[in-house]
């Protein structure tokens, strides 16, 4: 079972313990923004919302969802940034 | 067509802006989607409380309908002060409740044209359809809609263009009015079959809005607020915490200068938490009950009925007396109260 010690290393984490829905997502939404292209986002969040919103951002924005795991009360998210144009 | 034409969707994920969607991106025309957060979404609260009382937690379903259709979306967060003085002094006046739909259209259309513009963007579309909603579907406010949001010809109702004057991006030949439609009324069976047609499956059932401004006991709270400034010489005006607050808990007007709010699960009792600041915390000692907040200046008479109030709906509510703990900031006083048996009393504060 894939868990967060398979997941590569994040270029950048941000932790969005404490805010709520869609803070995650919008929070995430400008991270990504400012990275390169393959790079990974880590995002740490205590909203289990995350856990649905995050996939469904991710097809959305054609960014790769590499997974969303609980641990304790929170969750943490990887994200691999997928430049428009970047490779599939 | 003249050349790729790129739009701007405002969706709520629901079937009418998803099937709008699918209609606009089957046109070849590049579509960013952007949804907004107000603050006053009851799906969204339902989800920050931990989910539905079966376990299950609502899916964002603008969220879903990007993701299934693979179009970019923004979530555009509106819910602070200007959004709140419009609600306040909605301009159009209220529907039924709360709700300023016209002025919370015209509002979020602004801040569409302004994502229109910054993207380089040819027009702004909705899954709006003529004649559905009582007050904010009509032709005629469809057209005020359009003009105050500075979005004169360049804002298409794809379900309904038909029956409407054609826009710029029909008339300049960026989008091909006889591929969009002529939906009216509040039927949904032509959509329901549009929905096949796109092979759009997966939607929402229609759930008369999932706005809490439309709710009639959410509306009583709104207004009471706003009243209980007004009559305490303060001005007519809603906070942020507000809007957190009027969606959480039982509510009980004490006085124009006093409100109690009583935590109804685990859950609202922790969010309450979050918001002692500025406000007394009553909860009982000594026997479960809920966590509750006075908000204002309450006189004595009034903490102590706040105090039998929140004794009742508490495991002491048939002891003689319960021992209540009042503390502001880090002064803590315990009154010692018989819990509040009267329900029309009761009932006659409950807003």
């Amino acid at each position: 079972m894939t868990a967060t010690t398979d997941m590569p290393a994040p270029a950048r984490t941000i932790d969005t313990s404490g805010r709520l829905c869609p803070y995650p997502i919008v929070e995430t939404a400008k991270a990504i923004r400012a990275m390169d292209d393959g790079a990974v986002l880590l995002v740490v969040a205590t909203d289990p919302g995350i856990a649905l919103d995050m996939p469904m951002w991710c097809k959305a924005t054609r960014h790769e969802h590499l997974g969303t795991f609980q641990e304790g009360g929170a969750w943490k998210s990887f994200v691999r940034k997928r430049a428009p144009g970047g490779r599939p | 067509m003249t050349r790729t034409a790129k739009a701007i969707a405002m969706i709520s994920g629901g079937l009418d802006s998803t099937l709008a969607l699918a209609l606009v991106r089957r046109q070849g025309i590049a579509v960013k989607a952007i949804t907004f957060y107000t603050g006053f979404c009851i799906t969204e609260t339902q989800r920050r409380k931990g989910g539905r009382a079966d376990g299950t937690v609502p899916r964002n379903e603008a969220l879903r309908a990007a993701a299934d259709l693979e179009v970019e979306i923004e979530y555009v967060d509106i819910s602070g002060g200007p959004y709140l003085d419009m609600l306040v002094h909605p301009k159009y006046g209220y529907g039924k409740n709360a709700n300023p739909c016209v002025d919370c259209r015209i509002f979020m259309m602004s801040r569409a044209r302004e994502i229109m513009e910054a993207e380089g963007a040819d027009f702004v579309f909705t899954g709006e359809v003529l004649g559905q909603r009582p007050k904010s579907q009509r032709r005629d406010t469809l057209r005020i809609i359009e003009r105050e949001s500075g979005l004169d010809g360049r804002l298409l109702r794809p379900l309904s263009a038909k029956l409407l004057p054609p826009t710029l991006p029909e008339k300049e030949g960026l989008v091909d009015r006889e591929r969009l439609l002529d939906i009216s009324g509040r039927s949904r069976l032509r959509q329901i079959a549009l929905a096949e047609e796109l092979g759009v499956v997966d939607f929402p059932q229609p759930a008369g809005g999932c706005c809490y401004l439309t709710d009639e006991s959410f509306s009583r709270k709104f207004f009471d607020v706003l009243e209980a400034r007004e009559a305490a010489g303060e001005e007519r005006r809603l906070a942020p915490e507000d809007v957190v607050l009027l969606s959480t808990g039982r509510h009980f007007r004490l006085s124009p200068r006093a409100k109690l709010v009583v935590g109804r699960t685990e859950v609202e009792n922790a969010l309450l938490e979050h918001h002692v600041a500025g406000r007394a915390r009553v909860e009982a000692r000594g026997v479960l009950g809920p966590v509750a907040l006075v908000e204002g200046e309450p006189t004595w008479e009034e903490r102590v009925l706040a105090s039998r109030i929140v004794a009742r709906y508490g495991k002491g509510k048939d002891l003689p007396k319960v021992e209540v703990e009042w503390r502001e900031g880090d002064l803590v006083e315990t009154y010692e109260v018989e819990p509040e048996q009267d329900e029309g009393r009761i009932e006659a504060l409950r807003v």
